[in-house]
Order: C-alpha cells, then sequence, then structure tokens
C-alpha cells in the first residue's frame, strides 16, 4: 500500500485485536472520506509453525497438532491428516468406522456453521443473533463431546479407523437436538428474511461474481453462494459420501446474504446426512482386522511416497500434500486451508465499500485467522 | 476430461520441458517441469485444460540431492483432476519465475514459500515476509538444515 496520503485521506488500521476479527490479524485501510480506497492484510501474529512441527512428531502425535490448526473443525483437519496416512498405508477404515467419522464431521460441520452465523451477527451489531445459536451448538457439542470425551480438540481419529466407539443411546440422544436444530433453523431463517435492518446490511454487501470468486481462488460456502457447485464432497468422494443423499447447496446472489443462506441450507443438509448414517449404521469392527494398526500403534512406519489429499471443511476446500520418506515421521506436510485464500481475497472484495461494511463483508466469511496462519 | 488426455495434451505441447508425467489414479496426476517453462505451462493448463483452480504452491527441501523443489497443486472447478507440477532448483541459488499473473492466489503461496524456504519468485509484485516476523528472513525455517529452537530462535532474545 501507498504510503503517500492525498488531501482528505487516511489510514486506520483494524486490529491486530479487533471485536470483528476472527483471530488476530492487521487490516490497514486507506480511506477517502468513509470510502475504502486501497486495503492490505498483514499476517502472522498467530503463526504456530505447525508444518514444521508435525516433521518432528511421529504420525500418531501429528493428530493432535493438526487438532490446533483451527479448533472449530478439528475432526476435519484430523480427517485430512489420517486420510493421507491412510493412503499411504495403502489401509482403508472399515465401513463401520467410516459412518462414524461422517457422523461426527457432519456434527463439526452443524457447529461450525452456527458459530459462524453468531459471530456474523454479532459484527454487525446483532448481538442477540449469537446467544440463539451458541444456545443450539453447545447442544450440538455436547454430542460430540459423548464420543470423543471432548468439546474442541477431540484427537479422536485413527489411521484405519477411531478410537472409540459410538457410546450407547448416541442415536435416542442425537435425534432430539437434531430435531430441534432443524426448528431452531427455520426460526433463523424466518428471522433474516424479515428483519429490514439486517436486510440492508448484508443484500448486495461485498458480492462476489461466480468468475471473480473463482479467479481469486475461493472456496466453500462464498464459492457456492455465486451459483458454482464446487463441494469435495461430491467432486472427489471420500468416505461414504458417494454412498449417501445430499445436495450441494447453491444462490445466485453472491453477497452476505446468500453467503449465510447457504451456510442455513448446509446445516439442514447436514442433519438429513447425519440421520441417514444413524439409520444406515453398519455392525462390526472399528479398526480393520488382520492388521497391526489400530489405537495400539504409537509407532507405525510409513511406506515413502507422496499424497495430496482434499477434504470439505466447513469454510471450504481443505487439502493436505504429506511425503514421507518411510520413517516414523513424516518428511515435509503442506496445509492448505479454505480461509487461507479467502483472506486473501478481502482487500479486493472490500475496495470501494464503506467502513461500516467491512464488518459485513469480512464476518459472512466465517472466518478463522489460526488457519489461516497456522 | 480425463487424466490420460490431460498427460497426453500437456507432453504433446511441451515435449522438452515436462519430465516424468504420470497419472497416480484417475484424479492424481504429476510431472516435472523445467523451471524456466513454469510459467508457461501454468498458462497453458488453465488457458487449454480448464485448471482454473490452484490449490497451493509449496516448497520442499531435499537435502540428500542438494535440490528443493517448488511443487504446485492445481486443480479445477470443472472436472477433479489435480496435477502436481514440480519444478526442480539448485539447493544455493533457488529461482523461479512468479506464477501471480495467471493465478492471482499465487501471491501468498509464494511469499510464504519465500520467506520459509528462501525460494525466489522473480517479477513477484510483492515479496516479502507474510507470517514470518522480517528479523527472520534469511533463517530459511522449513530447510531440513535450519537449527531452530533454542540455537537461532532465542538468540534475538538474550
Amino acid at each position: 500500500m501507498e504510503e503517500k496520503l492525498g488531501s482528505n485521506e487516511m489510514i486506520i488500521h483494524l486490529g491486530p485485536q479487533h471485536p470483528m476479527q476472527p483471530g488476530p490479524f492487521r487490516l490497514n485501510l486507506r480511506l477517502r472520506g468513509e470510502t475504502v480506497v486501497d486495503a492490505e492484510v498483514e499476517l502472522g501474529y498467530i503463526h504456530k509453525g505447525i508444518e514444521k512441527i508435525l516433521e518432528n512428531k511421529t504420525y500418531l502425535q501429528g493428530i493432535t497438532i493438526v487438532d490446533r490448526i483451527c479448533y472449530l473443525v478439528a475432526l476435519v483437519n484430523e480427517e485430512c491428516f489420517v486420510g493421507c496416512t491412510e493412503k499411504l498405508l495403502g489401509i482403508e477404515p472399515p465401513e463401520r468406522a467410516q459412518y462414524i467419522r461422517v457422523i461426527l464431521e457432519e456434527l463439526t460441520r452443524l457447529q461450525s456453521h452456527l458459530l459462524g452465523m453468531g459471530e456474523f451477527g454479532e459484527f454487525i451489531g446483532f448481538m442477540s443473533m449469537f446467544m440463539y445459536t451458541i444456545r443450539e451448538r453447545e447442544e450440538v457439542l455436547g454430542l460430540i463431546d459423548m464420543v470423543t470425551g471432548a468439546r474442541i480438540t477431540h484427537s479422536y481419529l485413527r489411521f484405519g479407523g477411531v478410537r472409540d466407539d459410538l457410546p450407547d443411546g448416541f442415536k435416542e440422544k442425537a435425534i432430539p437436538v437434531l430435531n430441534n436444530l432443524k426448528k431452531a433453523i427455520n426460526d433463523f431463517e424466518e428471522m433474516f428474511r424479515t428483519d429490514r435492518i439486517y436486510r440492508e446490511r448484508t443484500v448486495g454487501v461485498g458480492t462476489l461474481t461466480a468468475d471473480a470468486a473463482k479467479s481469486l481462488g475461493v472456496s466453500g460456502p462464498a464459492l457456492r453462494a455465486t451459483g458454482v457447485p464446487f463441494d469435495i464432497r461430491k467432486n472427489e468422494p471420500y468416505l461414504v459420501y458417494k454412498d449417501l443423499d445430499f445436495k450441494i447447496c447453491t444462490e445466485t446472489a453472491g453477497d452476505s446474504f446468500a453467503r449465510v443462506q447457504v451456510r442455513l441450507n448446509e446445516i439442514r443438509e447436514s442433519i438429513y446426512i447425519i440421520e441417514q448414517c444413524l439409520d444406515q449404521l453398519p455392525g462390526g469392527p472399528i479398526f480393520p482386522e488382520d492388521t497391526l494398526y489400530g489405537r495400539r500403534t504409537p509407532v507405525m512406519r510409513v511406506p515413502a511416497g507422496e499424497v495430496f489429499h482434499r477434504v470439505e471443511d466447513p469454510r471450504g476446500e481443505m487439502g493436505m500434500y504429506m511425503i514421507s520418506d518411510g520413517s516414523d515421521k513424516p518428511y515435509r506436510v503442506k496445509i492448505r486451508g479454505p480461509y487461507y485464500p479467502t483472506l486473501q481475497a478481502l482487500p479486493p472484495l472490500i475496495k470501494g465499500t464503506t467502513v461500516a461494511d467491512v464488518a459485513a463483508i469480512s464476518g459472512s466469511m466465517d472466518g478463522c485467522t489460526s488457519e489461516a496462519d497456522r | 476430461m480425463d487424466v490420460t488426455e490431460i498427460l497426453k495434451s500437456l507432453t504433446g505441447k511441451f515435449p522438452e520441458a515436462i519430465s516424468e508425467a504420470t497419472a497416480d489414479s484417475e484424479i492424481r496426476a504429476r510431472a516435472y517441469v523445467d523451471k524456466e517453462k513454469a510459467k508457461e505451462v501454468c498458462q497453458y493448463l488453465k488457458d487449454a485444460l480448464q485448471f482454473d483452480h490452484l490449490c497451493s504452491v509449496c516448497g520442499v527441501d531435499y537435502i540428500k540431492r542438494n535440490e528443493l523443489e517448488v511443487v504446485y497443486h492445481i486443480a479445477s472447478y470443472d472436472h477433479p483432476v489435480v496435477l502436481m507440477l514440480k519444478a526442480r532448483l539448485p539447493r544455493d541459488s533457488p529461482e523461479v519465475e512468479s506464477i501471480v499473473s495467471v493465478y492471482w492466489n499465487a501471491n501468498w503461496y509464494e511469499r510464504e514459500t519465500y520467506e520459509l524456504f528462501g525460494i525466489l519468485f522473480k517479477n513477484h509484485p510483492n515479496l516479502k515476509p507474510l507470517v514470518l516476523p522480517e528479523d527472520m528472513l534469511g533463517e530459511w525455517p522449513l530447510r531440513k538444515d535450519y537449527e531452530g529452537f533454542p540455537n537461532k530462535t532465542a538468540r534475538n532474545l538474550v
């Protein structure tokens, strides 16, 4: 960003700590009057060096580290890391373990979307929205807690399976929670549709076209809100997603309102997926039989090779590139998070808007700086 | 468009620059590219083969071979094939042409690869550290010979 200021121009720094932000980063805005004429993002306040740490940990220890990329979607991060390792090992989890993983990952999607919508409401001054969604989210977290023993950072997936089977009575507990959530989602949608102030803050704000979103490298709900049906669960199915019935939620407007609408619809689809999984859940082992892999293999050597595996994170496309040199530690892991390109696309999106809309645009992206910085 | 067709078109267009082009599966392919031609190949992939989505750019340090590799993962919004395009760079002067003018979102990936590996991206619009503090520039922390904590990192603290 140019340092020289014209008359009636000023630079304001949003952050590194600001209520609008999903984690610390600095947003330098160059303003003319109230209009943003230039913007720049500065990262690095929460850089944890996870890629380097993973090179110095065994594969099993790595599971606990990838949890910390973004604690909101810990299970999806684990799925990506464990999926890479399983491909290198050449093993596949038994069907029951795959169904359990899908249930847990869709529950993760539910709670991530709920928190994302609540935070977005808070950013644009709709404080009660946060209270509504966080109440529902807590119920979902209770279900995850029941299976994994932790609300966030679960360390639950294992190579070739999951750590523990579903507890007794999980289905009986889950069904009422999901039914309540369905009602709540209808209420939220009605509220968004009829609230005049909410509509004025979001409709037509931060509009992305499909071509712009593609060239900016955006994925996830922000891309689907522009009408592009791009979802890794359909395009490149992993686990048992190819056997399940669900559709890709898209909108056409591409603005902040459409992005939240996509998340609402995705919550409905996720509930539908979980219900199917609970009905179809097969019996059997949660680890592949006749192999050494399982929860009791702390040290294992992974055959040399390299793999790039993608999964659908609540925020978009999560990918990991893993290289093994045949030892018990990965040689290199590159983490391609979904929010990284979205955050990179923030400056071009907010150029030409007013300062008040910056929060409405940035918040509707449902960010996580921790994952962008890694 | 399937993976054999893509590889055939790529090796047909650049018979000298592309080597070791193989398909790992129906949706994964890999190829080595001459570092001088990396940008040109990316442009061709985007224009002719629908590879309009850059997943990531990253570096890998192969210290035993005394080489760095820069790896581009290029995918598409239309077909499921992901191409892993690699360029070998000498470890003492790693330089490669920037692809920001082809894929806009390569900007941050190249900045990150630069500060972590010391790979210089020529003609990059804004090549400065992204996630590291500026006084760590030149340490190249993701290279395998980085001494790390406490030998180097703590030096600034005492």
